[in-house]
C-alpha cells in the first residue's frame, strides 16, 4: 500500500479540512502553537480573537499561501505538501475572500470572474462569462459586469470578489476578515451574501469579528489568543457561557 | 536670422533627423526590453543575479554618460569588440537608458501588492499565468510616466553621439557651422526639432497613460 492510498483509507469523506497539531513561525516568531482543527463537509466555522492571534495565519495555512513547519494540514483528503501540482489541485477546490477584496484593478469585474476558470481550469470564454453572470446575479450585482473595480462600493467590491471565487466552483471557502474594510452601511450586504452563501450548504470557515454573522449562521465559533485555539463552541454556548478566561475578556470588550 | 539659410540646411538636418530617430527607437525598444528583464532578475530573489543588476545600474549612473560613449567605441575595440559607429551608438544608448529603465520598471513591481499574488495563488493561477495577466499590465501603469521621462532623456541623449563621429541631428548642425558659421540658425533649427520630437513622444504617452488609468477612475 503506498502511502497516498494509506492517507485516502484514513480520511474521512466528510472531513473538508483538518488541522492537527499545526506550528508555525515567522522567522523566529511563533504564530501557531500546536493547532488543531477540524471542519466537516457543510460546516460553518467563525474563527475570532484579538488581532495577532494567528487567525489570518491560521485559514491562510489551509490554502498554502503561508507554509506550516510543524503538524499536518489535509484539505480534501489530500495533505499539503510542497508538490505543486498538489497545491494546485487544493487551491481550485478552495476559495478565498479576502480584506481587501483583492480584485485585479485593470480588468472589469466579469474579467476578474472569469480569468482563473479559463486559464486554470480552461474553461471556454462563453461559458465562463456565462458562469461569472449567473453568479454576479447571485451575489446581486449583475449590473456591474462591465465596470471596473474601482467604480464600484466597496461592499459590491466585496461581493464581486465572492463572485470571482464562487466561479471556481469551490468546495470550501475561506474569508479573512471580509467586512473589516467596509463602510459600516456596507456590511449588511456582503454578510447576507455570505449568509445566503452559507444556507446553500458550503463549507465555510470564516474570520471576522461580526458576532452577530457567527451566531446567525456558525456550527461552531473558534477563540484563538496568542497563535493558539483556546476555545471551541457552538455559538449559544460560546456567547452565553464561555468557558476560558480569556475568551470573557475578549467579548466583554467587542460586545460593547 | 537668415530663414532661406535655414531652409536650405533642413534635407541636410532632416537626413541626421532619420539617424537620430533610428537610433533612438532601438535604443528605446532595446532599454525598455532590458529594463524590464532587469527588474524581474532585480526583483528575483536569486542573489547574484540581484547583484550583478544592481552592479550595472549603480555603474552606469555613476559614471559620465560621454565616458560610457568613450569606452564603448575607443575602449571596447582594444578588448576584441569593434563595433561600426552606428552600433556604437546604438549600444552606448541603450546601455545608458537600459539603467534608467531597470530603475523604473522595479518601482512598477514594487507598487503591485502581495495582494493580488493572494488572490492569483487563491484562485489557483500559475506563476507565469499570475505575471503575464497580473504583474505585468500593473507593473507597465505604475511604471509608465517615469519610463515616458527616461523615453524623452533618451532622444536628447542620442545628441552626444554626435561626439563618436555618428551623423545624427547634432553632428550636421555642428557639421554645417563648421562651414558656414551659422550657429544661431543651425542650433535654433534643432532646438525646434527636438521640441517636436519630444511633444510628440510626451503627447503620445500622455494618451497611453489616460487609456491605462481609465480603470482607475483616472484623470
Amino acid at each position: 500500500m503506498t502511502a497516498k492510498e494509506k492517507t485516502a483509507e484514513m480520511t474521512d469523506p466528510e472531513i473538508a479540512v483538518e488541522l492537527s497539531g499545526v506550528d508555525k513561525w515567522f522567522s523566529i516568531l511563533q504564530v501557531l502553537h500546536d493547532v488543531n482543527l477540524t471542519v466537516r463537509r457543510g460546516e460553518k466555522v467563525v474563527v475570532c480573537g484579538p488581532s495577532g492571534s494567528g487567525k489570518s495565519t491560521m485559514i491562510r495555512c489551509i490554502n498554502y499561501l503561508e507554509r506550516h513547519q510543524k503538524g499536518r494540514i489535509i484539505v480534501n483528503g489530500t495533505e499539503l505538501t510542497d508538490n505543486k501540482k498538489i497545491i494546485d489541485r487544493i487551491r481550485q477546490d478552495v476559495g478565498m475572500v479576502f480584506q481587501n477584496f483583492n480584485l485585479y484593478p485593470h480588468l472589469t469585474v466579469l474579467e476578474n470572474c472569469t480569468l482563473a476558470p479559463r486559464w486554470v481550469k480552461g474553461v471556454g470564454r462563453k461559458d465562463a462569462e456565462a458562469v461569472a453572470r449567473a453568479y454576479l446575479e447571485r451575489v446581486r450585482i449583475p449590473d456591474k459586469a462591465d465596470f471596473y473595480p474601482n467604480q464600484l462600493s466597496g461592499g459590491q467590491q466585496q461581493r464581486a470578489a465572492i463572485a470571482r471565487s464562487l466561479c471556481m466552483n469551490p468546495k470550501i471557502m475561506l474569508f479573512d476578515e471580509p467586512t473589516s474594510a467596509l463602510d459600516p452601511e456596507l456590511v449588511r450586504e456582503v454578510l447576507d451574501t455570505m449568509a445566503q452563501l452559507a444556507s446553500d450548504g458550503m463549507t465555510m470557515v470564516c474570520v471576522t469579528h461580526e458576532m452577530g454573522f457567527a451566531r446567525q449562521v456558525a456550527d461552531r465559533v473558534v477563540f484563538m489568543d496568542a497563535g493558539r485555539i483556546v476555545e471551541t463552541a457552538p455559538p449559544e454556548e460560546f456567547f452565553s457561557n464561555p468557558r476560558e478566561s480569556r475568551t470573557k475578556a475578549f467579548l466583554n470588550q467587542i460586545l460593547h | 536670422m537668415d530663414f532661406a539659410y535655414i531652409l536650405e540646411a533642413l534635407p541636410d538636418l532632416m537626413t541626421g533627423l532619420k539617424t537620430t530617430l533610428i537610433v533612438s527607437f532601438l535604443a528605446i525598444f532595446l532599454s525598455c526590453l532590458i529594463g524590464l528583464l532587469g527588474a524581474v532578475l532585480r526583483t528575483s530573489g536569486v542573489k547574484p543575479l540581484q547583484y550583478a543588476v544592481t552592479a550595472y545600474v549603480e555603474f552606469i549612473r555613476g559614471t559620465p554618460y560621454l565616458v560610457q560613449i568613450f569606452f564603448i567605441f575607443y575602449g571596447l575595440p582594444s578588448l576584441g569588440m569593434r563595433f561600426s559607429i552606428f552600433w556604437s551608438g546604438v549600444i552606448a544608448l541603450t546601455a545608458w537608458a537600459s539603467a534608467f529603465q531597470i530603475e523604473n520598471f522595479r518601482a512598477g513591481l514594487a507598487a503591485v501588492g502581495r495582494g493580488m499574488y493572494d488572490a492569483s495563488a487563491s484562485l489557483g493561477l500559475k506563476r507565469w499565468q499570475h505575471s503575464v495577466f497580473v504583474i505585468l499590465p500593473l507593473a507597465t501603469r505604475a511604471a509608465l510616466p517615469s519610463a515616458m521621462n527616461t523615453i524623452v532623456a533618451t532622444v536628447k541623449n542620442s545628441a552626444y553621439l554626435q561626439a563618436i563621429g555618428l551623423v545624427e541631428l547634432t553632428f550636421v548642425a555642428v557639421d554645417r557651422i563648421a562651414y558656414d558659421f551659422r550657429a544661431i540658425e543651425m542650433f535654433a533649427s534643432i532646438c525646434v526639432i527636438y521640441l517636436l520630437c519630444v511633444f510628440t513622444i510626451s503627447g503620445l504617452g500622455y494618451v497611453v497613460e489616460r487609456r491605462l488609468s481609465r480603470p482607475f477612475g483616472g484623470r
